[in-house]
């Protein structure tokens, strides 16, 4: 008879060799099922894996997976203080708002000097991004509410917030009417020798390394991972619950506004409304698949963006459609909760 | 059988982790199950085609010079949502079965900010024409014009290419523009409305929606008129979003029910309204809806009065033709009755082909629910339209008296006697027509 045993301890090579297993068995997995239905499957496999070899390739992979990658650094933060937040995907439109009123109030009113646009446009949209955040780490502070649900609908505000102002304010005077801001300036837009997504990865390597920082020695890193650990023991200890929580979720939220940045001033160039494509819940599977480890973020999220890659070069060279890098995503994910299983439990024979 | 050794050895009860815990091996040995089973029957499917061919085929080797030209489509939705990326893909299907030397691949459901990723890997894979059918991808693919020069660009429905002088010289932009079949539905309301009250589900504020409204409405305005004497009542909601089946649901009964409307015309990428439409004539209400973009008719047999259809496929043969034959030239299509037919000139009523497939834009069957004289005055209108003898936003469209002026909804006169809305005019549409009760939103 089979029982199953909780590992009270578990060395994080031995997870870490879990998870790396699980991610072969969804390859595995999705080769088995694309070989049923007839497709070259070997072809599929040298597809996926050109994406990530070819430099060229592997710009555009770092290219749509930054947002995903801002957006989960922001999450550890916040799963790791045992705060729910599914609210990435709204912080991240915050960003993009707060980094577009910089660029009108430039344009319209001078505000800001060009040379220090860029700065203040990262300062700005970290602030929105945090603030949008604090609103229900405030709520469940204050009231005892339930953050999963309140980040959650705050994510349809701040995209309807950003459909008010393109159709109304921000509108673009000479974009004949489309639902479109301005075109950033030049000195407004996020690039490193040529390229966004260089500029894109050293803000996270950048972030990454704050995150690291910030739980591995800072006082309020290690409240933090208490408060994640258990309420309780934190109040216990003298911790000042509230006031941690509130500037946890700051954090997260902000790192998810950087995200929104690098959307509008490094990908697009302009505010348009509904442009994420879900960023900020892709975020939550990467947190997951990194286990909450900072450095882990930055493969796991350039992993994901790789995949969407490879769908374009699935559907162009192969002509699968788009629902299989769906289909694959998907059967990670199923994947990646079977390994969180097998990280708690040991199944073990027993007479 | 799988027990918990921590449950037996505490003695307390199942918290929530432990209760998930169990869960997911339910849902783990689910899937295994699953996957076998579906294994097993994907085999089995697969058994009968395996057989063996024998055939002798002579090789002659193509002509070097009959390299294939390589296309790529970008589309913004997936293919199979019989809207707007399914109406391209069945114009770039169109375009292929013509252009035999054509080797076309498309990417769907590619997300705004994706769309220069997308685009390099259709360059990579040495696509010579690149078309991509999404507002939203104007900026990226101007930028990849400016990257590519050896390459061609097409954009769908922006304002940006060589021929305007804000994009380089490889890229075009064009579009199959409906407000004329609008008005041509417009008469078609106006003729059968019994409440005199007709509604629009728009998707977006934009000027195109707006024109289209305003067509619509002046149609229905000018053939209601002319049979009551009366003036047309319309109203309008807006989804925001181009595919919100259940929202353009709710919107229509809404309109259905609350406002009196009893034809509804819309911009939203699904049938859902003319599905509505036709619910509320199975129940012997007599409620009417149109096509959008492609024939609908069968979503509402009874309740389809005709609609605005288009075909890309003209638009995209062009492109093709241009680019193989080396012959490229920067251009805005603005593609509108008349253009792309085989015979574009007016014809007489009882030849006329309304309702009939030709060109990039036309219209979808007329029902001959259709008071007779209205369906006339239809076809007439649709013949003047293929040589811009008529045009919709002009007062001899709007009043069949050809006395009042065009006004919007705070009484401004918009187009007055002997002038016609220029394209400018049409392109930034920012105002609606004062038969509308709603005002547009800003």
């Amino acid at each position: 008879m089979f029982k199953l045993e909780r590992h009270t301890d578990i060395s994080r090579k031995t997870s870490g060799l879990i998870v790396f297993l699980s991610l072969l068995l969804a390859f595995f997995v999705t080769g088995i099922i694309f070989y049923l239905l007839n497709v070259d499957v070997i072809q599929f496999y040298l597809i996926i894996c050109n994406v990530f070899i070819t430099p060229a390739l592997l710009l555009q992979v770092v290219f749509r997976s930054i947002p995903i990658i801002l957006a989960s650094l922001g999450l550890v933060v916040a799963f790791r203080m045992g705060f729910w937040n599914i609210g990435a995907e709204g912080q991240i439109y915050m960003g993009m708002i707060a980094a577009t009123g910089m660029v009108i109030l430039h344009v319209f009113y001078g505000a800001i000097p060009a040379s220090l646009m860029l700065v203040v446009m990262g300062a700005v949209s970290f602030l929105a991004g945090g603030a949008w955040c604090l609103v229900p780490a405030s709520l469940k502070v204050r009231l005892g509410v339930n953050e999963v649900l309140t980040t959650l609908m705050l994510n349809y505000i701040a995209m309807l917030l950003v459909d008010y102002l393109v159709y109304g304010p921000w509108r673009d005077p000479e974009g004949w009417g489309f639902a479109l801001s301005i075109p950033f300036p030049d000195y407004a837009t996020l690039t490193f020798g040529g390229h966004p997504s260089m500029a894109g990865i050293i803000i996270s390597i950048a972030v990454a390394t704050l995150v690291y920082v910030l739980f591995k020695y800072t006082k309020l890193g290690f409240m933090l991972s208490v408060l994640g650990k258990s309420g309780e023991v934190a109040k216990y200890a003298g911790i000042p619950v509230g006031r941690v929580t509130l500037l946890g979720s700051l954090i997260s939220g902000g790192i998810a506004g950087l995200g929104g940045l690098y959307v509008v001033s490094g990908m697009i160039g302009r505010l348009r409304p509904r442009i994420s494509p879900g960023y900020g819940y892709t975020a939550i599977i990467v947190a997951m698949l990194a286990q909450l480890n900072p450095w882990l973020i930055l493969p796991a999220g350039i992993f994901f963006g790789g995949l969407l890659t490879a769908g374009d070069a699935l559907q162009s060279s192969l002509r699968l459609p788009f629902s299989v890098i769906t289909v694959f995503q998907s059967i990670i994910f199923l994947c990646i909760i079977l390994a969180e299983f097998f990280r708690r439990y040991r199944v073990v024979l027993k007479r | 059988m799988f027990k918990y050794a921590s449950d037996m050895d505490n003695g307390r009860k199942i918290s929530r982790r432990e209760f998930l815990g169990v869960t997911k091996t339910a849902t783990i040995g689910g899937i295994i199950a699953a996957g076998i089973a579906g294994g097993a029957a994907g085999y089995l499917a697969r058994m009968p085609e395996i057989k063996e061919v024998t055939k002798t085929v002579t090789i002659t080797p193509p002509p070097a010079k009959l390299m294939p030209t390589k296309v790529g489509y970008v589309y913004v939705g997936p293919v199979g949502d019989y809207g707007w990326s399914y109406g391209h893909d069945r114009g770039r299907k169109w375009a292929d079965e013509r252009f035999k030397n054509i080797e076309s691949s498309y990417i769907e459901s590619v997300p705004e900010p994706e769309v220069t990723p997308a685009i390099e890997s259709l360059v990579a894979k040495g696509c010579e024409l690149i078309i991509t059918t999404s507002f939203g991808f104007m900026d990226a693919t101007a930028e990849a014009a400016e990257k590519y020069p050896d390459k061609y660009f097409v954009h769908i429905s922006g304002y940006r290419s060589g021929a305007a002088g804000n994009a380089s010289q490889n890229m075009s932009a064009a579009f199959a523009e409906f407000y004329q079949l609008y008005y041509l539905c417009g008469l078609a309301a106006g003729a059968v409305t019994q409440t005199g009250v007709i509604g629009y589900v728009g998707a977006y504020p934009i000027p195109e929606v707006v024109r289209h409204i305003n067509a619509y409405v002046l149609g229905a305005q000018y053939a209601y008129k002319k049979r009551t004497g009366k003036n047309i009542k319309a109203h309008v909601t807006w989804l925001f979003s181009w595919v919100a089946p259940e929202q353009a649901r709710l919107a229509a009964s809404a309109l259905i029910d609350e406002k009196n409307c009893d034809v509804l015309n819309y911009t939203e990428d699904t049938p859902a309204v003319l599905m509505v439409a036709e619910e509320y004539q199975k129940k012997n209400m007599k409620v009417w809806s149109f096509s959008h973009y492609s024939d609908m008719r069968e979503y509402g047999p009874t309740a389809h009065l005709t609609g605005p259809v288009a075909n890309w496929g003209p638009i995209y043969l062009d492109f093709y033709r241009m680019v193989a034959t080396k012959t490229w030239q920067s251009v805005d299509i603005w593609a509108r009755v008349g253009d792309y037919m085989p015979w574009r000139w007016k014809q007489l009523v009882e030849k006329s082909t309304a309702g009939k497939e030709e060109g990039t834009v036309y219209l979808a069957p007329i029902n001959p629910v259709i008071p007779d004289d209205y369906v006339s005055l239809i076809k007439k209108r649709y013949e003047e339209m293929k040589e811009y003898l008529f045009e919709p936003f002009t007062v001899e469209g709007h009043d069949p008296d050809g006395k009042e002026p065009i006004r919007d909804q705070d009484g401004n006169v918009r187009i007055g006697f002997g002038e016609r809305a220029d394209r400018n005019a049409l392109w930034s549409m920012d105002w609606l027509v004062e038969y509308i009760e709603e005002p547009l939103p800003k």
